[in-house]
């Protein structure tokens, strides 16, 4: 558990720049919406944030850790690391706990951001704390299916195809088609699209008891075929 | 008895099974590491050294064959803790030393308080204490060799694999690097090392493998590859004119200081060590000259009694030695025809 722990540290600590930019933006686009502190923001603006957050989180998430494989691989930290008694299971546990926990930061910055935005709209703020695991949970699923795709797709590729099995079939739910529920993905980006701060909102539990279930697989899938990769070979 | 490293007809090829690409790394590679010796792997580039350590370590899967390492079979993750391993080129997180070496120490399943002395002392091993709190993106290309080893050695391994540990250090700390070798043999440890500096392993491998095109080509001690026992070497002195009679007996021209010979022919130099550059070959030998003959073991007793007849007095007879480099070339040229 410690040498997870670590690895995931390490793997936070190499992105910390890259993140650090990305929470000032995430801070920058709050105080946009805010009208710079100025003026009482109009609650669109403030659910536009919240909703557009949430769904960044998910492909900021999928970016990251579908990269995380080919860095290593092409920089060849991997030979010392998978040279001492870690199993690539625990390696790849360790690059999706890391990529959760960034995420969880980014979905906790951006939450304090909405509640300080809901806040000056007299708005209640209830309804981010419980969108809060929900955008973790959905982007946990993002993060193990984008590395699941990395052991064996290119990661721009790994990435694009993440984002499509997220995003097709809630443009299709959106185009009153019906879209394929059973997808990763789908019942989280179906509510952050209907987020908002009144009462009519409210989560669906049972989607991040699916997602927890569905990371697992994706895992145990990764793990299988990344079992099997020259890890020594040169990446393109 | 299992060997602490063990390939037993090894292959292994890159690239897809139908692919016109598709490389022979190795081939029906087999070889056991004795606890305790340190053996040198050599081999030109492509030769396959490396792969042969990548599967090992488990970075890659044979794609015939097996092998062990520790009496597991290769990939065991738990069976690494026991294992130190320095890559080529090695590619360091950038991190302070001694946290890194805590990093890298955490994944061997050290505990933390045997940890931190096992940081002090593999950085007083390396001699890099001072650099202790430094990025080791900042130390030079050396020193970043030398924080591999300790990593490698963080450990305290029985079985370190090193694969051209010395490629990027200058001669003073490529002579440390050699005495921590030894330092870690004598404490036990069994030491795979890939390297090209020849003259390095010869100083201190008990044994060698020469791999050409992903075959053995050769497997044996360091010493009796070095040792030909086929021929001997007789030096002498004080043989009157004794290059001219002496190349006579051998039906050799007097003045020619190396000849190539075939086997049944013994060699003749002329080492005119005290000669006066002035004064021919043959007259400096008439004083002060000295004589080293190369000849077959079935004539060594015909040069010596000749030498003896002349009133030359020997000063030594020794089997021929060969370097490490003239062994690897005769080996990896015979394999690609050079």
């Amino acid at each position: 558990m410690k040498a997870i722990t670590m690895m995931a540290a390490n793997f936070l600590r190499q992105r910390r720049w890259p993140v650090l930019l990305l929470f000032a933006w995430i801070l920058a686009t709050a105080a946009l919406a805010g009208n710079f502190g100025r003026g009482r923001p109009a609650e669109a603006d403030i659910v536009f944030h919240a909703q557009h957050q949430a769904i960044y989180i998910c492909i900021f998430s999928a970016f990251l850790a579908a990269d995380a494989l080919h860095t290593e691989r092409k920089s060849r930290r991997i030979l010392l690391l998978l040279a001492k008694a870690v199993s690539r299971a625990e390696y790849l546990l360790a690059v999706l706990a890391g990529t959760v926990v960034l995420a969880a930061a980014y979905a906790l910055l951006s939450a304090l951001c909405s509640i300080w935005l809901s806040a000056r709209t007299m708005l209640p703020s209830a309804g981010i704390w419980q969108l809060l695991p929900m955008v973790v949970a959905a982007a946990m699923v993002a993060a193990s299916l984008a590395v699941f795709l990395s052991t064996f797709l290119n990661p721009y590729f790994a990435t694009a195809c993440t984002l499509a099995i997220f995003g097709a079939p809630t443009l299709l739910h959106a185009q009153r088609h019906a879209g394929w529920v059973w997808l990763p993905g789908f019942p989280f980006l179906v509510q952050f699209l209907r987020f908002s701060f009144r009462a009519e909102w409210s989560p669906n539990w049972m989607s991040v008891l699916a997602a927890v279930v569905e990371s697992a697989l994706f895992w145990l899938l990764a793990t299988a075929i990344f079992e099997r990769r020259d890890i020594a070979v040169p990446v393109e | 008895m299992p060997g602490i490293l063990d390939y037993t007809h090894v292959t292994k090829d890159y690239g897809l099974p139908w692919s016109r690409r598709r490389v022979r790394a190795l081939d029906s590679f087999s070889l056991s590491l004795e606890r305790g010796e340190i053996f040198g792997f050599l081999g030109p580039n492509g030769a396959g050294k490396t792969t042969a350590i990548h599967l090992a370590l488990g970075f890659m899967r044979p794609s015939a064959g097996a092998g062990q390492m520790l009496g597991r079979p290769f990939g065991d993750a738990k069976t690494r803790a026991r294992v130190g391993f320095l890559a080529e080129n090695v590619a360091l997180y950038h991190l302070p030393a001694k946290k890194l070496l805590r990093f890298y120490g955490t994944l061997s399943r050290i505990r933390p308080e045997r940890l931190r002395l096992r940081c002090r002392e593999v950085l007083q091993q390396v001699e890099l204490e001072a650099e202790a709190d430094r990025n080791v993106e900042r130390l030079s290309r050396g020193m970043q060799q030398r924080i591999g080893l300790a990593q490698a050695l963080i450990s305290d391994p029985e079985l370190l694999i090193l694969d051209e540990p010395t490629s990027a250090l200058d001669p003073v700390a490529r002579v440390a690097m050699r005495e921590l070798l030894l330092e870690s043999n004598r404490a036990g440890k069994t030491i795979f090392i890939s390297s090209h500096l020849l003259s390095e392993i010869e100083l201190i491998c008990h044994r060698v493998a020469i791999l050409s095109r992903g075959r053995l080509m050769k497997l044996s001690r360091t010493d009796d590859l070095l040792v030909r026992h086929d021929r001997y070497e007789i030096v002498a002195r004080g043989v009157p004119a004794g290059s001219f009679e002496l190349a006579r007996h051998f039906g050799m021209p007097p003045a020619v200081s190396q000849v190539s010979i075939a086997d049944a022919t013994p060699q003749l130099r002329v080492l005119p060590l005290d000669a006066n550059p002035s004064a021919s070959s043959g007259q400096a030998l008439g004083r002060n000259g000295r004589v080293q003959v190369t000849v077959s073991a079935a004539s060594q007793r015909d040069a010596l009694e000749k030498i003896w007849a002349l009133g030359g007095q020997v000063l030594s007879v020794n089997p021929v030695r060969r370097t490490l480099e003239e062994v690897f070339l005769e080996h990896t040229n015979k394999e690609t025809g050079a």
